[in-house]
This record gives C-alpha cells, structure tokens and sequence, in this order.
C-alpha cells in the first residue's frame, strides 16, 4: 500500500540533500505543481521561488485566483506574463505535437531567464507518473508529448528535479491532503499543462482561446452545481473541447454558421484508463443551452463525447 | 513462504507496466520493473509479469528482449500480459498475429475455465482491452476465457506455471483485475 507519511518524510530528506541554494519551480496552481511545491518549501524554505506563468492559455481567472492561494500556502510567487509570446509562437501552429513542443520549450526558456535573475541552479517540477509514460521513450510509444517531459528542449540550462515522478494522481492528492493542502487544491480536476491550447482544435489563436475559456467555464459551472444539488457524482475530469469545424444553426428566423463545442467528462482513478461519464441528460442540456445562448455568435452546436480512454485519450491532443 | 512475495514486471514498453508494478505493491507483493533484456541469472524474482507493449507480435518479437530465455529457463510462475502472452503461445507451438476486430476499452469477458487465474470470481465481467493483435491457436495451453471478439482471453499451460491474459487486469476500470494479480500471486506463494 502506498504510505503518504513515509514518501513524504522521504522526499522531503532526499530533496534536502540535493537541492544547494536557491531552486524555482513552474507552478500551475493544480494539485501536482502545488503539492511538489510544498515540499520542496519543507525541503528548502524560503529559498524556493514559485513561477506561475500566465501563458494566456489558463481558464477563466484562473492566474488570480491561484496567485491568492499559493501567496496563503506561504509560498512565494512570480506572476509572469507571457501570453504574448505563447500566442506569438503558437500563430499559425495546427499540429498537436508541435503545439505541445513549442509550449514546452518556452516554458523552460521561461524559467531560465527567472532561475538566471535568482541565482537558481535547480529547477522543480510537479511531473507525474503518467507524463513520463506517455511521453514515451526507448521501447514505450509515444502518445503524446507532456509539455514537462517529452516537450522539453534539448539544452536546459539548469537541473530539474522531480519529487512525484513515480506517483500517479490519485497518490499525490493523498500527499497533498497530509501535507495540509485545502480540499480545493488536492481534489482539484486535473488540467493540462499546455493549458486551453490543447483544447483547441487546430490553431490556438487568442479568439478561440477566448471561446474556449467560456465554454470550458460554463460546463465546470454546471456540473460543479448538479454535484451540489445532489443530481450527479462530480467526474474525474470534465471540460469543453472546441472542435475545427462549422455548422448551420439557426437564431431568431436567421441562418447561424458557427463552430461545434464538444463537452467531454470522464471516471478515472489516474487517468491511465478512463470511461466517459454518465452525465444526466438534464446537466447536458443545461449546459448546451448555456453554451449556445452566451457564445451565440461563435458556437452553434455542442456535442458531448461517449469515447473511453483507451481507445480515446482524456484530451483531444 | 513467509515473507512478501517477489514478483517483477518485464517492461515491454506499455502504457500499463507501472500500473501492473502498482497493483503488485498494492496487494504485498515486493515489486520492481525490470527491462525486458535483463538476464534470466540476475532475476532474483519468485514470479515474473511479462507487460504489454506496442511491440507487434508478427514482425517485432526481437524488440521483446529476453523474454523467451524467460518462458524456458525462469524457474518459477510467469503471467504474460497482452503481448506478453502472444508471445507465451507462439514460443509454445500456437499462433497469433493482427486481429479481424481489434478490441479497444470495455468488452465483457466470458469465463470458460476458472483454474487458478479466475477462482472465486463470476463468470462473466468487464474488462479493459487495447489490442491489435490477437493469440489465434494455441497448442499446449488450455482457454480460460474469451469475449465476443477474441476467443483467446486468457490461457494456462498444460503443465508449467505459465498463465496469460490478453486484457489488461492492472487497469483500475477493469473488474476483478487486482483478485486476478491476487490469485496469480497465490499461485507462487502455494509452491
């Protein structure tokens, strides 16, 4: 059985030892980033810098609401604004790998250029067992690049350290509900590093990054209010895709053309193997309804996807 | 024996390796995955799983490392997953190659033979798949299990210690798949 108080007590020393002086870690606010954080914190104290980079690809308030959240963990945090330069490389880039590569690359050019103004020789990230496997490597296909793993550049100019390589999601919330994370943090849905740009089909131009964001925000919404009124158990992971097609609508007598949403929900235990979720069909249509009506002029057709993982991935990309 | 269980994981490059090392370390076994070359001398396991892989089984066997010095010279139990058991049987005199319908996610398993893999657990359940090949004939293993599209879901050899599956019971969606690990390891600790 896997044994949270012993991993912890033996990170923490393992990470003692190998850290000398100052480290940063990137930092999402999600449960990997966050609870690797905490650690490292009990490992190093003060002499860690947490980076949280606003990519423009993040949901809904998302940069905000985490910077207040870790700042009340004790971290120390650095907002970077970078959308930017995320959307400046990400122009006109349609394939999925290439997407996940060129993200994982400025992330760490990113973390370099904080690492070099801290005098940080080390730097931490929340990668996970599955990031790793999926990243692929000697004989294991890869599935897909994790921005953290298969997407980093060749030449990196620090040391990277890896707390929970070895965990799987549903360890690392057990870690990071001992080491005193709130609920909210370690029971937090999973959401890819790469952000929104992997939930765009196609090119992630900062106009469907907006659609996304919504639909994205209305389907968490909805869903996070049927689990409270007791109408359905809350998924694994539950998100909205924006698919690269257009189809005919109609709005008040006039022709509508406009793009499909798909809405995705899954059961997992560590996202290894997943079945779609049995949302009621009640939930589905509110959140059709809600996604037509608030984006009416972009989206004029949402679908809900019945594929499991295999032969599916949670994520479209 | 009273001390935990030895049972390592021959990592033929799955999806799934780590999760079979999961399952074993769950249920008490002392666990660890080793590369598919390592040599038969330096295995100081009680029992061997032999993980899934993309390797196919038609053209790209040598990619599957050791893993026949195994199945004739590792001295005690051996599960072979997916790949792992394609190549049990094909070493063994049967066949297999790529599947009329390749079975991906849920499919619904029917118990033929409960022997050791399956006791106590009901006759038919779902489980997980992600195959593209298949076993097509088999000679010196009994069938253990099937489902609609593949007649050869699980297997057990006439007279060694040899068992295969071709679902993947180290899937947490797959049901009953940590008892399967469970009476795998059961069948080690008896000898």
């Amino acid at each position: 059985m896997f044994d949270a108080e012993k991993f912890i007590e033996e990170a923490v020393e393992e990470l003692k030892r190998r850290i000398k002086g100052k480290a940063v870690i990137g930092i999402s606010g999600g449960v990997d980033s966050t609870t690797a954080a905490i650690l490292v914190h009990r490992a190093i104290g003060e002499n860690l810098r947490c980076v949280l980079v606003d990519t423009g690809y993040m949901r809904k308030n998302e940069i905000e609401n985490n910077e207040k959240m870790l700042t009340k963990l004790g971290l120390s945090v650095l907002v970077i604004d970078a959308k930017e330069r995320f959307y400046k490389k990400l122009k006109g880039v349609v394939d999925p790998e290439q997407k996940r590569k060129i993200i994982g690359e400025l992330f760490i050019r990113v973390f370099e250029e904080v690492a070099a103004k801290e005098k940080a020789k080390f730097f931490v990230q929340g990668t996970i067992a599955p990031d790793w496997i999926e990243s692929g490597g000697g004989l294991r296909d890869r599935i897909k690049s994790h921005h953290n793993v298969g997407g980093l550049p060749e030449k990196i100019e620090f040391e990277i350290v890896e707390p929970l390589r070895d965990l799987y999601k549903d360890e690392v919330r057990v870690v990071g509900c001992k080491l005193g994370l709130p609920p909210e943090v370690y029971e937090r849905q999973p959401f890819p590093g790469p952000g929104l740009a992997v939930r765009i089909i196609g090119e992630a131009s900062p106009e469907s990054v907006k659609i996304v964001r919504e639909a994205c925000a209305i389907v968490e919404e909805e869903i996070e209010r049927a689990v409270k009124d007791g109408e359905m158990s809350r998924p694994w992971q539950y998100f909205a895709v924006l698919l690269p097609c257009k189809t005919v609508g109609v709005h008040g007598d006039v022709r509508a053309y406009g793009a499909v949403v798909a809405v995705r929900a899954v059961e997992s235990l560590d996202g290894m193997s997943a079945a779609y979720s049995k949302i009621p069909y009640d939930v589905l249509e509110r959140i059709s309804v809600r996604i037509t009506n608030a984006l009416k002029d972009e989206v004029s057709r949402v679908v809900f996807d019945v594929t499991n993982k295999p032969p599916g991935t949670i994520e479209y990309e | 024996m009273s001390r935990p269980v030895k049972v390592y994981v021959v990592d033929n490059g799955g999806q799934w390796t780590h999760r079979i090392w999961r399952v074993l370390r769950e249920i008490g076994c002392e666990t660890k995955i080793i590369p598919n070359t390592t040599p038969v001398g330096e295995i100081d396991a009680d029992a061997l799983v032999l993980s899934g892989g993309a390797p196919r089984i038609a053209w790209e066997s040598p990619k599957l490392g050791c893993c026949t010095d195994y199945l004739d010279h590792f001295h005690g139990p051996i599960l072979g997953v997916c790949v792992g058991l394609q190549l049990m049987t094909v070493h063994f005199g049967g066949q297999a190659g790529p599947s009329e319908v390749p079975e991906y996610g849920l499919s619904k398993l029917k118990v033929i033979d409960e022997d050791d893999l399956f006791k106590g657990l009901p006759k038919e359940f779902l489980v997980w798949e992600s195959h593209n090949d298949e076993v097509k004939a088999t000679a010196n293993f009994t069938v253990l299990a099937m489902s609609e599209n593949c007649r050869i879901q699980a297997v057990k050899h006439f007279e060694k210690p040899l068992y295969g599956v071709q679902f993947h019971p180290e899937v947490n969606n797959t049901e009953h798949g940590e008892e399967i690990y469970r009476n795998f390891v059961n069948v080690t600790r008896s000898r």
